[in-house]
């Protein structure tokens, strides 16, 4: 269903654990302990009781979804985990026992929508994987959107894996939006880039329509078939040279390696809570990308556009904390009150 | 009195009413992460609390007295922090106006999805006061209107001739049939008043 996704944030996971075990100016060594819930969803909570039950092992990398991830953390409360995730979320979440490492809203849609607005026009058509996901990004895009005087010509939600996109690719022909925010998962995404690949080169679109996405990564370029040509994605990162893995991976690694500095030169500290662990190291000069008040890390953003298969950096801005409520909306989307300024 | 013109929390004031006590850091916590100025206060909430945004009050060890305003009448959402489930205490926690609640120990859940159906009940309560305030103003307005059209028909008029003079009467004194009505029902208990003074006085 998203199994590319997962492929290389697993692997990002383990490449992090082999860094840190081989560098030995760190007094710390991972050893890993595997479950495989294959993406079903009743399989979380169960696999993760079951590692914080019968192994050491405290800290726990994994969940793509938001679903799965909802599903982990009562189990991460009853037995004293730390989930460490590594993909982008869409926000509205802050758990003490969660290490948010990729990217919320304020740090991947909504710089997105911004430069999309202008640039592509403010005719919008959304997208998305029928869970927490879709339906919050769509949400948040809908009030920015809004809030920025453009227009949400439909919204459409399919389940994942589902690839049955018929009656979108009608609706997209028909409203000729400016540009598509693409928030399915997996699957149903590249079956999606497919047909709006084809639907592109109909004589009414002349190759010009947009699709933007804050869930693609270069771990799906080849899963898309080439059909990803010309996305525009918004994410913490991009491979400098090629490199197949994405964010999802090089967070997943970077991950690893935040752990691996939080716990050297402080044996027995695997078993605090994070916030306490995260305090501790700060206090002792550690510099971290987490932020101590709500686990979320700090993040730069990278608007990217899919050329030849390799993404290339439209535009960048500095790293911001995470606003994971999005409170600090009304700064930025009411233009009104610095009109009454200058009157 | 609602500040916020959206959902967005960011630099609302949420004052929590709780002795100090370890169960409380979890709540303040995850307020402070969404964005909202905390502040807290035992025993008493005091009056400038009368401007925040939102209240968490303690269910379990609460009075009335501890509130600037009277039972029910919070101008703004309330959230009611409840460890004991007892019917008294329960009670006492909906008399005060509680908008939602949370259950002890608070955590890190649960706070954001209180502040949200706090505020819609409180804003659907405020909604529903409002038009029912609205509805009894017409309500006796429209007894005002029956009044005043009686009064034509105490002077000989049918009734279709009396709501015609009426309406005549409003667009004369550029008002509203109500204000009209009201206006002559006034004049005719005052005429009716001094007479009844002279017959007093007679007498």
């Amino acid at each position: 269903m998203y199994a590319a996704l997962a492929r290389s944030t697993r692997l990002g996971v383990l490449k992090g654990v082999e860094e840190v075990n081989a560098d030995h100016a760190l007094d710390v060594e991972f050893r890993v302990v595997e479950r495989d819930p294959e993406g079903r969803l009743d399989r979380y909570a169960p696999l993760c009781r079951e590692i914080l039950r019968e192994s050491a092992a405290r800290h726990i990398f994994g969940c793509i979804t938001s679903a799965s991830r909802k599903e982990v953390i009562p189990e991460l409360e009853r037995f004293d985990g730390v989930l460490w995730y590594p993909v982008p979320y869409e926000g509205f979440e802050a758990s003490e026992r969660v290490a948010y490492t990729h990217s919320c809203p304020n740090q991947h849609l909504l710089p997105l929508l911004d430069w999309a607005l202008p640039e592509l026009g403010a005719r919008a058509y959304l997208v998305g994987s029928n869970y927490i996901w879709g339906w919050e990004m769509a949400q948040i895009a809908r009030e920015r959107i809004a809030a920025a005087g453009g227009q949400v010509l439909g919204d459409r939600y399919l389940p994942i894996g589902d690839t049955e996109l018929d009656h979108i690719i009608d609706d997209i022909r028909a409203l000729k939006p400016s540009f598509v925010l693409n928030s399915l998962v997996g699957d149903s995404s590249y079956a999606f880039l497919g047909r709006l690949a084809d639907l592109k080169r109909e004589a009414a679109f002349a190759g010009s329509l947009t699709v933007l996405s804050c869930n693609f990564s270069e771990s799906e370029i080849k899963a898309a078939g080439g059909a990803a040509e010309g996305l525009v994605a918004a994410g913490p990162w991009f491979e400098p040279a090629g490199g197949v893995g994405g964010s999802f991976h090089e967070m997943a690694r970077q991950s690893v390696h935040e752990l691996a500095s939080l716990l050297h030169g402080r044996p027995g500290t695997e078993v605090l809570p994070l916030a306490e662990l995260l305090e501790t190291a700060i206090r002792a000069g550690h510099t971290s990308k987490l932020d101590p008040a709500h686990l979320h890390a700090v993040q730069p953003t990278i608007i990217a556009r899919l050329e030849n298969g390799r993404f290339r950096e439209i535009k960048r801005l500095p790293a911001r904390r995470a606003d994971p409520y999005l409170t600090d909306r009304s700064q930025t989307a009411r233009p009104e009150l610095r009109l009454k300024v200058v009157s | 009195m609602t500040h916020i013109r959206t959902e967005n929390l960011g630099g609302a004031i949420a004052w929590i009413l709780h002795r100090p006590h370890p169960s409380v850091q979890g709540l303040i916590r995850q307020l402070g992460v969404i964005g909202l100025d905390v502040r807290e206060a035992w025993p008493e909430l005091p009056a400038e609390a009368i401007g925040a945004d939102f209240i968490f009050y303690d269910a379990d060890m609460g009075h009335d007295e501890q509130f600037p305003w009277a039972s029910g009448q919070s101008p703004m959402p309330m959230v009611a922090l409840i460890g004991s489930e007892a019917p008294g205490r329960l009670r006492w926690a909906m008399e005060m106006g509680a908008h939602a609640q949370i259950l002890k120990p608070m955590s890190d859940k649960g706070v954001y999805a209180a502040l949200l159906v706090a505020r819609a009940n409180f804003n659907r309560a405020q909604a529903s006061e409002a038009l029912i305030s609205d509805l009894q103003s017409r309500l006796s307005a429209r007894q005002t209107i029956v009044r005043a059209v009686m009064i034509f028909v105490m002077k000989g008029k049918t009734e279709a001739e009396a709501y015609e003079l009426l309406r005549q009467t409003a667009m004369a004194w550029r008002v509203t049939m109500e204000a009209a009505a009201e206006r002559l029902v006034a004049n005719h208990s005052s005429e009716r008043g001094s007479d009844d003074d002279r017959h007093i006085d007679r007498a």
